[in-house]
């Protein structure tokens, strides 16, 4: 089936099997491997995107859903010249090891700091409970998530 | 060199970048022109017959290219997959090995194990071919449970029982003799839950075959790509060593599930020959599931003696051990060398005697995971202490300190045959007592009553030996390898630094800890060090990563070559200085002689220059060195766990937890904390929430994310981490290791707590919400 | 896996095990089923199309009609086989009582297993799918047996 959608920002229009998942069309038709897949169940989180802003297991989400919408991934967040405040706190808190989860991890907590809500230690551990990393023991993510969360809104303010 | 990234600086990872912005190359990362893919067709069945396997109909798939199967490698002469630790019997006798062909030939042992390959030109072809195999299997009645195995009739076709092998270590007799004169016995049954690692990354081979030289290249998971080569070569015989390269890319974890040489990688990498195209494979999570090395699965009794005062007499352990259907690379030693001989824990107990019974069943392999053996041996001895505690009336911490081996008695035998070379476990445990408030806990607990749960305290004052292995010691022991590491130093004519290591990373940071290792020594800047590791066609040799080695062992070995840059550049820097060598002193990476001082960049400069040189040396600068540790190193620490046990759910909460630990000199101490953490995490897991569990059948009903229960950010705490410094003897940096010891010390602690918490030492790890709520109501 | 279960049926007994050992019949109640054939008097083999959870196969499954008492009762074992997603084995005890108003009741016990990633991935689902495939199944044997009557 042909299908367009925006990936980080760039226009793609693709002709692909129905039964392709977004997280196949990332990785293998547009090269964008930082989306990782670590699972077959949806519960490891390391595929999440973001579709039209809000965070998504790319292994559950069919190509054809994303059908005219925008997708960004951990790609189109920031760069190593320009990072993403949630990534700098990433590296600056050391909240990543094999980096392996890091991409999902990334964009479920930006998910959870653009959402607004009132975040403390307990409520962001809660939150990222559909993200599984077996190197930091969270411990450096939950950090990382609340320095981001101070730095994400200085910014807007 | 600078403060801000010199040894002991928490400097930020340089691996970090391309991590955060989704630019790692992890194997299924990687696609090379006309890749083809494998699919494994795997048993359904705990233990069968293969009949016969048609794959005529998958063969009609459009866009399959083969199937393979075990006849198809049995007939081209591939050898088995190895078992690299020859155990001995207490008889004398060598273990018993299970045959363990890549792919089974006549016979399937457990659910998951591979029987046949399929190659098609998409996933979607070779999924689909793999559906239309069709394989008749004779279902045939599976042995599974650990405890009876050894008495089962033999899984293993020629084999006379389900025994590997009958290890001992230590004096049984004295040890029987002082049991029975002490004044007080404790007892003890304990299980240590199956565990299946789970790194996020699954494993995955990227394999090509070039047919004009006769090469092939292997990109996989692995954690020791240059041992993955020399089996491949010289067990399996796929091809020699200068004929295969071997690359583990960016590894998204390992724990111990990457050390091993699988399967997967060595069909797909001999079937690229055959199908003259390269090979992917990818492991599904289910996958995983079934053929990761599983851990741990240990059902053990011990029984503790103790003299009128409270000090250990005895300790007597019997531990048999699931080995899973076959010996996998290093499934031997687990339950063995790395096991009995930490049984002294951090004490001077005078008898000890252990035996293991390692036993074949009809699960899948079960090999080293993070602490391997030490976090098994470290259940045993740390539960009974608490319980011997708790019979004689004694405060665990009080009887642990009129216990420990003293700072005064390093070096110290122990009658499991290490020698400890140093440390102060009292310091620890001190420090882990003020950081976890021991004074408040009765308090804390009142609190936690008031509110419906049961508060519990626990203890855990672990040893480890890491920094595997003094090669000479590990060969007598039954290990088919040297344990040595290699490193290599290149100064490169502008001065820049390029450094080869055999030890690998996958999530440790050696790009990072490396670089300050050498940037520190040479007194070169951090950011004109290059760490390059994971590649048999770049780094020399190595022996890769695992038991907590990588510092210890691979970074010693960078220590000698950087000596050796140091003393090839002193004398070119005295013939340029028209001195003598022994007047030219190195420091902050300059050649200083009197007034005259040349860096060590002019110098590397001058050696591929050499027009002003000592005639009697070779030019360049760049030197190699192979480390051979003269002893383990001894990582030891004490930890502190507690829980709230909630009455109405019995949901287990871990509350709090410090760790203080002692691992030598420290590097950077950001990513100490971040491994401690790591390891603290798996180890709650393990005592918690994770449980392999194998039905009678024989089926991995915990084969998936949905039932196998991984620690979850909303499971743990922050962690209270520190560290006391005893700096290792006998290795030039003072290090220890740091990698498997949150794993290692924690399930002691935690079901120390639990079990204070229910007033029971009947605890089962893992401590899940239905035991803890059944044990509140007597059920 | 065990499982029982009744189902009223508004027929006579003589149609409901005329009916059960009808492959036409017994095709169209299973969910799925792309054949049935009657190999011979007590053997049927289909393949049936199938999903537990997220293992979605197509099944060969082999049935063997025992202690046959017509038309009281017989054991049904079943062998099904789904290649790379696993396996089943199961014995079911079907029996037949007459009900009031001319119709029968069937009651079933199924004892089963399941092996490879059935019992991987579906051992939680298991108990639910089988449910479902049971009800599925009586629900329409229901009008295949009455078609007047809607299911209820």
């Amino acid at each position: 089936m042909n299908l367009t959608l925006t990936v980080n920002g760039v226009e793609h229009s693709l002709d692909v099997p129905a039964n392709t998942l977004l997280a196949d069309l990332l990785r293998t038709q547009l090269r964008l491997t930082g989306t990782h897949v670590g699972c077959d169940t949806s519960q490891c989180g390391a595929c999440t995107v973001h579709l039209d802003g809000r965070s998504v297991k790319a292994c559950t989400v069919l190509a054809a859903q994303a059908d005219g919408r925008a997708v960004t991934t951990i790609e189109g967040i920031g760069s190593p010249d320009d990072l993403h405040p949630m990534q700098a706190a990433f590296r600056d808190c050391h909240a990543l090891q094999c980096g392996f989860c890091t991409p999902g991890m990334i964009m479920r907590a930006i998910e959870l700091v653009e959402s607004g809500a009132a975040l403390d230690n307990r409520t962001v551990r809660e939150a990222l409970e559909g993200n599984i990393c077996r190197c930091t023991g969270y411990h450096n993510i939950v950090k990382a998530v609340l320095t981001a969360s101070d730095t994400m809104q200085e910014q807007a303010q | 060199m600078s403060a801000e990234t010199g040894i002991g600086a928490a400097v930020k990872r340089r691996e970090d970048l391309r991590f955060i912005t989704g630019r790692g190359t992890y194997t299924d990362d990687l696609n090379v022109p006309g890749q083809t893919y494998g699919v494994f067709l795997r048993s359904p069945y705990a233990r069968a017959k293969i009949n016969a396997i048609d794959a005529a109909q998958a063969l009609q798939v459009e866009g399959a290219l083969a199937v393979f199967t075990g006849q198809d490698t049995a007939a081209a002469g591939l050898g088995d997959l190895p078992c690299g630790w020859l155990v001995k019997s207490k008889d004398g006798s060598d273990m018993v090995s299970a045959p363990h062909p890549p792919l089974a030939v006549s016979q399937v042992n457990y659910v998951g194990e591979p029987f046949g390959l399929v190659v098609a030109e998409s996933l979607a072809a070779a999924r689909e071919a793999a559906e239309l195999v069709a394989a008749d299997f004779e279902e045939l009645t599976p042995v599974v449970a650990t405890a009876e195995a050894a008495q089962a009739s033999p899984i293993h076709e020629g084999l006379e029982a389900n025994l590997a092998y009958d290890w001992e270590l230590g004096d049984e007799a004295a040890t029987d003799a002082a049991l029975a004169a002490a004044a007080h016995v404790t007892r003890l049954d304990l299980t240590n839950n199956r565990l299946i690692p789970n790194a996020i990354e699954p494993r995955a081979a990227l394999a090509t075959f070039d047919p004009a030289s006769g090469e092939y290249e292997l990109r996989t998971t692995s954690q020791n790509p240059h041992l993955e080569r020399l089996v491949l070569s010289a067990f399996v015989q796929i091809a020699p060593e200068h004929k295969l390269r071997v690359v583990a890319p960016d590894v998204g974890g390992g724990f111990g599930s990457k050390i091993f040489v699988y399967a997967e990688e060595t069909v797909v990498t001999w079937a690229a020959a055959k199908v003259g195209r390269p090979i992917k494979w990818t492991a599904e999570r289910s996958e995983s599931f079934l053929a990761d090395a599983h851990a741990r699965d240990h059902v053990t009794h011990a029984e503790l003696g103790l003299d009128e005062a409270g000090r250990f007499t005895a300790l007597k352990v019997r531990t048999t051990a699931n080995l899973g259907a076959y010996l996998s690379l290093f499934g031997s030693s687990v339950p063995t060398f790395l096991y009995g001989t930490l049984l002294a824990g951090q004490y001077k107990t005078p008898n000890i005697h252990v035996q293991t019974h390692g036993v074949y069943t009809n699960t899948a392999p079960v090999d080293a995971y993070r602490g391997a053996g030490r976090p098994e041996a470290t259940f045993v001895v740390e539960r009974i202490v608490e319980a011997a505690a708790r019979e004689t009336g004694r405060d665990p911490a009080e009887l642990r300190r009129l216990n420990m081996i003293e700072p005064g008695d390093f070096p110290y035998e122990t009658p499991v045959a290490l020698v400890y070379d140093t440390g102060n476990y009292q310091a620890s445990l001190d420090r882990a007592l003020q950081l976890a408030d021991y004074g408040g806990f009765k308090q804390r607990r009142a609190a936690s009553e008031a509110e419906g749960k049961r508060r519990g305290i626990g203890f855990s004052c672990y040893i480890e030996a890491c920094g595997l292995a003094p090669s000479q010691l590990a060969i007598q022991l039954g290990a088919g390898v040297g344990l040595y590491e290699s490193g290599e130093i290149r100064i490169n004519p502008t001065g820049s630094v390029t450094v080869f290591t055999g030890s690998h990373s996958h999530g440790q940071g050696h790009e990072t800890t490396f670089a300050q290792v050498v940037s520190d020594k040479l007194g070169v800047p951090f950011d004109d060090v290059e760490v390059v590791h994971g590649d048999t066609g770049r780094v020399e040799f190595g022996l890769g990563t695992y038991g907590s080695r990588s510092l210890a062992v691979g970074g010693s070995a960078l220590i000698s070559a950087a000596d050796k840059i140091i003393a090839k550049g002193t004398r070119i820097a005295a013939h340029m200085m028209q001195a003598e060598p022994d007047n030219v002193a190195f420091e902050a990476g300059a050649f200083i002689s009197g007034n005259q001082r040349l860096t060590l960049q002019e110098v590397a400069f001058a050696s591929y220059v050499p027009a002003d040189y000592p005639p009697d040396l070779e030019p360049g600068l760049s030197e190699k060195a192979f480390y051979d540790p003269e002893n383990f190193t001894y990582p030891a620490g004490a930890h502190i766990a507690e829980v709230e046990v909630d009455e109405a759910t019995g949901v287990v909460q871990l509350v709090n937890f410090v760790a203080v630990d002692d691992f030598g000199q420290i590097i950077n101490p950001m990513i100490v904390d971040g491994q401690v953490h790591g390891g603290l995490a798996q180890g709650a897991g393990q005592a918690l929430l994770e449980h392999g569990i194998y039905d009678a059948d024989g089926q991995l009903t915990t084969g998936s994310y949905m039932d196998y229960c991984m620690p979850r950010a909303d499971d743990v705490p922050d962690f209270t981490v520190d560290t006391t410094v005893t700096p290792c003897t006998h290795n030039p940096l003072g290090v220890k290791g740091c990698g498997e010891a949150g794993a290692i010390g924690s399930p002691a602690a935690i079901i120390n707590a639990v079990t204070d918490a229910l007033g029971t030492e009947d605890v089962a790890m893992p401590a899940t919400p239905e035991q803890m709520w059944r044990k509140l109501r007597g059920l | 896996m065990e499982q029982a279960g009744e189902y009223r049926i508004p027929a006579e007994r003589a149609v409901v095990w005329r009916s059960l050992n009808d492959p036409a019949v017994l095709a169209r109640c299973i969910d799925g089923c792309q054949s049935m054939e009657q190999l011979a008097d007590d053997r049927f083999a289909a393949t049936v199309k199938a999903r537990v959870g997220p293992v979605r196969a197509t099944f060969d499954v082999a049935l063997t009609l025992t202690d046959m008492r017509p038309p009281e009762s017989y054991v049904l074992e079943a062998e099904v086989k789904g290649k790379t997603a696993g396996f089943g084995k199961g014995t079911a005890e079907v029996a037949l009582a007459d009900a009031d108003d001319g119709a029968t009741l069937l009651s079933y016990r199924v004892v089963g297993r399941v092996g490879g990633k059935l019992a991987q991935i579906g051992a939680r689902l298991i108990d639910s799918a089988a449910r479902k495939m049971a009800d599925d199944f009586f629900s329409a044997f229901h009008q295949a047996v009455d078609p007047t009557t809607k299911p209820s």
